[in-house]
């Protein structure tokens, strides 16, 4: 048994760390949270008050005045990229799966695959660089405009084109970071499915694409949604890519899809040295509490991608 | 440092992280090598100086190296604070709550450094737009929205002003621009200190479209790829600006003249303030007196521990200080003329030298 | 092998219905062919996309790349990218050697005594770590080490920081290996009178060995493309690591791209594009090496 007791103590790290990085942002951003109350997820306004004048007390907690903790427009930000990218990514990821897995002889398929996984593996740093070097100018320059004229009558499409930074590009960015995701995925699970799902089907006289499409896709429907889910959770926490990209929004909300946007983890990279100059320590804490909040809603879609691949595997297993 | 230490620092830690939070730090580091490390992190404006500086330095003085970092002000002024770096570079100077909780903190100013207002719009960028501390709280305010807005056509008659959109670029970082910026904004209007005032990070008003960019060299590039916007940018970068072809505004002072960026206007304006510098040379520039003085001018500083973990370190800070403000030295003439600097007037100098001798 | 197979016995119908069941037919194939034709530009935007992406980090790096990148240090904006590159190499291991052994004993907990309500806490626990946001980490590690700890930017810090990041990753990978291994191969060995710790350690193991050094070379890439967490724990040097673990900062490729591509001046931006080449270089290599070690094995059966 001393061999299970062991192993089980260097294991122990692992869920030890997550208890303490867990631990200390909900004890640290204790006070920011009393402080901030409600108003830290439904207003918009970050604003560390006067940094030059003399602390107050206010609630029980000292701050600077005219301090007020909002971050309505990192949600906003954080969630509406995150929804772009995923309309974006999931119906190339879905198409790129199949082609993949059926469309593409197997002596060509495991070296496009392999290229699809190394994709995977590009750090979001280079996308970053290719967003900010190409596709930002492009863009802002090319296509905005474009489409801003074209498009213009639909809500939330047209006016102000901006600077080639913002929603839209940080939508696309993140999902080309979540396309190889899906895709390799999901072509692992389409070729997992049994030949004879096919061959049956085709027996019935559908098409051969029908039979992929109205019988072998929905096979694998708790895996789409169960790696749709995970890579929603990679396009909420993903930092670099974005920051570079996103135009940085500071205290407003996105009036059309190519307004600048900042999302919660590009704020903490941004505002982490700015927010360690308030003698009182609230803005810091506040920053905390942002980490709260988005591990908060990670941990929440973890969860929930969870119990999707844990109902649908149990009502596949009855069927 | 011990283990024991470090677990029972860790203990600790939860319990009272305020304190830990407010910079306690372990001078731990023995200077058992010959050569001793210094990290200098924070004001993009006043990076480009250092990186002349320091390979210059360097190889006289082979037995210091230092790294440098362009971060933000923001960033040199908490990283000094806290003893991860030992020179935080700032335009700004420390707030008094910072100076009380922070006792033996210094600001030794190193050379005197001013602001452009710089914009990109398209077939106005070889005119100098005159624009003013009111008219621009308008634009950073999200009131002025456009360019031919009647407040900015009053200020430049005869000029033809397009009806676009303004796009305002601010800082993302904590930034001394921002502080010096919004310092010209909120002591020419009285509206906009009594609701943003100024700080190293302000709470840019909502103005739509608004792009906060990453230090000066984020600035430069956003006006650069981005048609009728506006940006505060440090001197230092005016090489960058003339590179690209943006525009360069005179900007009223508190006289009311329009006045371009001169380095004989920046001198005017310093000149002016000089005799008000206190010993411990934390006073804003900004907004001097006299018809001639450039409004957005400031000190260049140091922000550095007097406490320093070993003599060693203290030492090269010493040495290095005052070879950076000497006009043999870091203030000769090729240098400040390579970033647009002004070489310290020699009363702050003289007070800058003070402080250097206090770093034990 | 596509088109559409009659379903046999289908008789004499009616002219009528037949031309229907024709029409229906033509419509179906029509939509078939549309149906491969978007899976295809699926998958031809991808493909797009990320050959634009490389052949821009292949080029423009490339040019980038002299000998002065490989040999000298980082002055300020320009010089080379020694420190930086010695700095990856060094955070990515130390990394590795705090993250292997606990993750490797997480991931051998987990598959092992898979039915035991830790073993799925430890799964659950690595899943929800996975979704935590680098910079959450990062944002930890510089509170609490950089600052609390009074560990200055460090490589302790930094290699402290990756190696929770990397503990998922090689934790879930050892499990999914060892979760292959034949029942039977240990059983049997079980059934020799092997412990628990012989069989975990002698039979187990070394047969899931392959699959474990492809969850740590994956591990490595991941350390080697981090970014966020590093930028406040490991801080930049523009010198080679000096060898101590706490009070000075290391540098490394990441930070070299993010902070040079963002200045104005061009040899500041070749410095970017050839630390983007390098650290793009490096990930693949190793996603490579980690693929053949796992072809390999699939290979020798």
């Amino acid at each position: 048994m001393s061999f299970r007791r062991v192993l089980a103590v260097f294991a122990a790290v692992l869920p030890a760390s997550l208890i303490a990085v867990r631990l200390f942002l909900a004890v640290y951003s204790w006070p920011a949270v009393r402080f901030n109350g409600l108003g830290f997820i439904t207003s918009t306004s970050w604003n560390l008050g006067n940094t030059y004048g003399s602390p107050i007390v206010r609630n029980g907690v000292q701050v600077l005045p005219g301090a007020h903790y909002g971050i309505l427009f990192l949600i906003a930000g954080t969630l509406l990229s995150t929804l772009i990218a995923l309309v974006i990514a999931v119906p190339i990821g879905v198409g790129a799966a199949i082609f993949l897995a059926e469309a593409v002889p197997a002596r060509f398929r495991m070296w496009l695959s392999f290229f699809v996984e190394l994709l995977a593996a590009v750090p979001s740093v280079v996308f970053g660089l290719w967003g900010y070097a190409v596709l930002v100018p492009l863009l802002g320059h090319y296509v905005f405009p474009v489409m801003g004229r074209v498009l213009g009558f639909v809500p939330f499409l047209g006016g102000s084109t901006g600077s080639g930074s913002g929603l839209l590009t940080a939508g696309i960015v993140l999902s080309l970071m979540i396309v190889p995701l899906i895709a390799a995925t999901l072509r692992d699970a389409i070729l997992a499915e049994p030949m004879v799902v096919r061959e049956s089907a085709a027996a019935l006289g559908v098409t051969r694409f029908e039979a992929v499409w109205k019988v072998v896709l929905p096979g694998v429907r708790k895996i789409l949604i169960g790696v749709t889910i995970l890579a929603t959770g990679r396009a909420l926490g993903e930092t670099m890519a974005v920051l570079m990209v996103s135009g940085n929004a500071l205290n407003y909300l996105p009036p059309n899809i190519y307004s600048p946007i900042s999302t919660m983890a590009a704020f903490i990279v941004s505002q982490l040295d700015s927010a360690l100059q308030d003698p009182t320590g609230l803005a810091v804490r506040s920053l905390a509490e942002v980490a709260l909040v988005l591990s908060v809603i990670s941990l929440g879609v973890n969860t929930l991608a969870r119990l999707v691949l844990y109902r649908a595997g149990l009502k596949a297993a009855r069927v | 440092m011990s283990g024991r230490t470090a677990t029972g620092r860790r203990l600790v830690l939860m319990g009272a992280m305020a304190t830990a939070l407010a910079g306690l730090t372990v001078g731990a580091t023995p200077a058992k090598a010959a050569t001793v490390n210094l990290l200098e992190t924070g004001s993009s404006l006043l990076y480009p100086l250092f990186n002349l500086w320091v390979p210059a330095y360097t190889k006289a003085n082979p037995g210091v190296k230092i790294t440098t970092q362009s971060t933000g002000s923001g960033t040199g002024i908490s990283q000094s604070i806290s003893g991860v770096a030992q020179i935080g570079a700032s335009d700004a100077y420390l707030s008094d709550a910072l100076m009380k909780m922070h006792k033996g903190m210094l600001n030794i100013p190193l050379a005197i450094s001013s602001q452009m207002v710089n914009y990109n719009v398209p077939g106005l960028n070889a005119t100098a737009l005159r624009l003013s501390g009111p008219v621009l709280t308008g634009i950073y305010g999200g009131k002025i929205t456009k360019w031919n807005d009647p407040a900015i056509a009053a200020l430049n008659p005869g000029v033809k002003l397009p009806d676009h959109g303004i796009v305002t670029v601010h800082r993302t970082d904590g930034s001394g621009d921002t502080f010096i910026f919004s310092q010209y904004l909120a002591f020419s209007t009285p509206s906009w200190q009594n609701s943003v005032g100024y700080g190293t990070t302000v709470s840019w008003p909502a103005a739509p479209g608004a792009i906060g960019a990453n230090g000066n060299p984020g600035m430069v590039n956003a006006i650069k790829t981005t048609p009728y916007s506006i940006a505060y940018i440090g001197v230092s970068f005016r090489q960058a600006i003339v590179q690209n072809k943006l525009g360069e505004a005179l900007l009223q002072n508190k006289d009311g003249k329009f006045v371009a960026l001169t380095i004989a206007n920046v001198k005017a304006a310093a000149a002016a303030m000089t005799e008000k510098t206190p010993a411990d040379e934390r006073i804003s520039l900004v907004y001097a007196p006299g018809a001639d003085s450039y409004p957005i001018i400031n000190y260049e500083y140091a922000i550095v521990k007097a406490q320093q973990p070993n003599a060693a370190v203290a030492a090269e800070l010493r040495k290095f200080f005052t070879w950076a403000i000497s006009p043999e030295g870091g203030n000769a003439q090729h240098f400040m003329d390579a970033v647009s600097f002004v070489a310290l007037p020699p009363a702050a100098a003289k007070l800058s030298a003070a402080q250097i001798a206090t770093i034990k | 092998m596509s088109g559409v197979m009659a379903s046999g016995g289908m008789g004499a119908g009616e002219p009528a219905r037949e031309a229907a069941r024709l029409l229906r037919m033509r419509r179906r194939r029509t939509w078939s062919v549309a149906g491969w034709g978007l899976c295809a530009i699926g998958f031809g935007l991808l493909g797009i996309a990320m050959g634009w992406i490389l052949l821009m980090v292949l080029l423009r790096g490339f040019s980038a790349l002299t000998p002065t990148v490989f040999l000298e240090v980082t002055q300020g904006t320009g010089g080379g990218l020694l420190n930086a590159i010695e700095g990856t190499l060094v955070i990515g291991v130390g990394s590795m050697i705090l993250a292997v052994p606990f993750g490797v004993a997480a991931g051998l907990y987990a598959a092992q005594f898979s039915h035991t309500l830790f073993a799925r806490a430890i799964r659950f626990m690595a899943d929800v770590l996975v979704g935590v946001p680098s910079i959450v980490l990062g944002y930890f590690g510089y509170v609490t080490m950089v600052e609390g700890l009074g560990w200055k930017f460090s490589l302790a810090a930094a290699c402290i920081t990756i190696a929770i990041l990397c503990l998922p990753y090689i934790c879930r990978t050892t499990e999914l290996a060892l979760s292959q291994v034949p029942a039977a191969m240990q059983e049997a060995a079980f059934a020799l009178g092997a412990g628990e710790g012989l069989v975990a350690w002698r039979i187990a193991l070394p047969v899931a060995m392959p699959g474990v050094v492809t969850g740590i070379l994956l591990a490595f890439a991941i350390s080697v493309g981090e970014t966020a967490p590093l930028i406040y724990t490991a801080g930049w040097s523009s010198y080679m690591w000096n060898g101590q673990l706490v009070g000075s900062p290391v540098g490394y490729l990441t930070y070299a791209i993010w902070a040079f591509i963002n200045e104005p001046f061009a040899s500041a931006n070749a410095l970017a594009y050839a630390a983007a080449f390098l650290v793009t270089f490096i990930v693949l290599l190793i996603s490579v090496t980690a693929r053949l070690v796992l072809l390999r094995r699939q290979g020798g059966r």
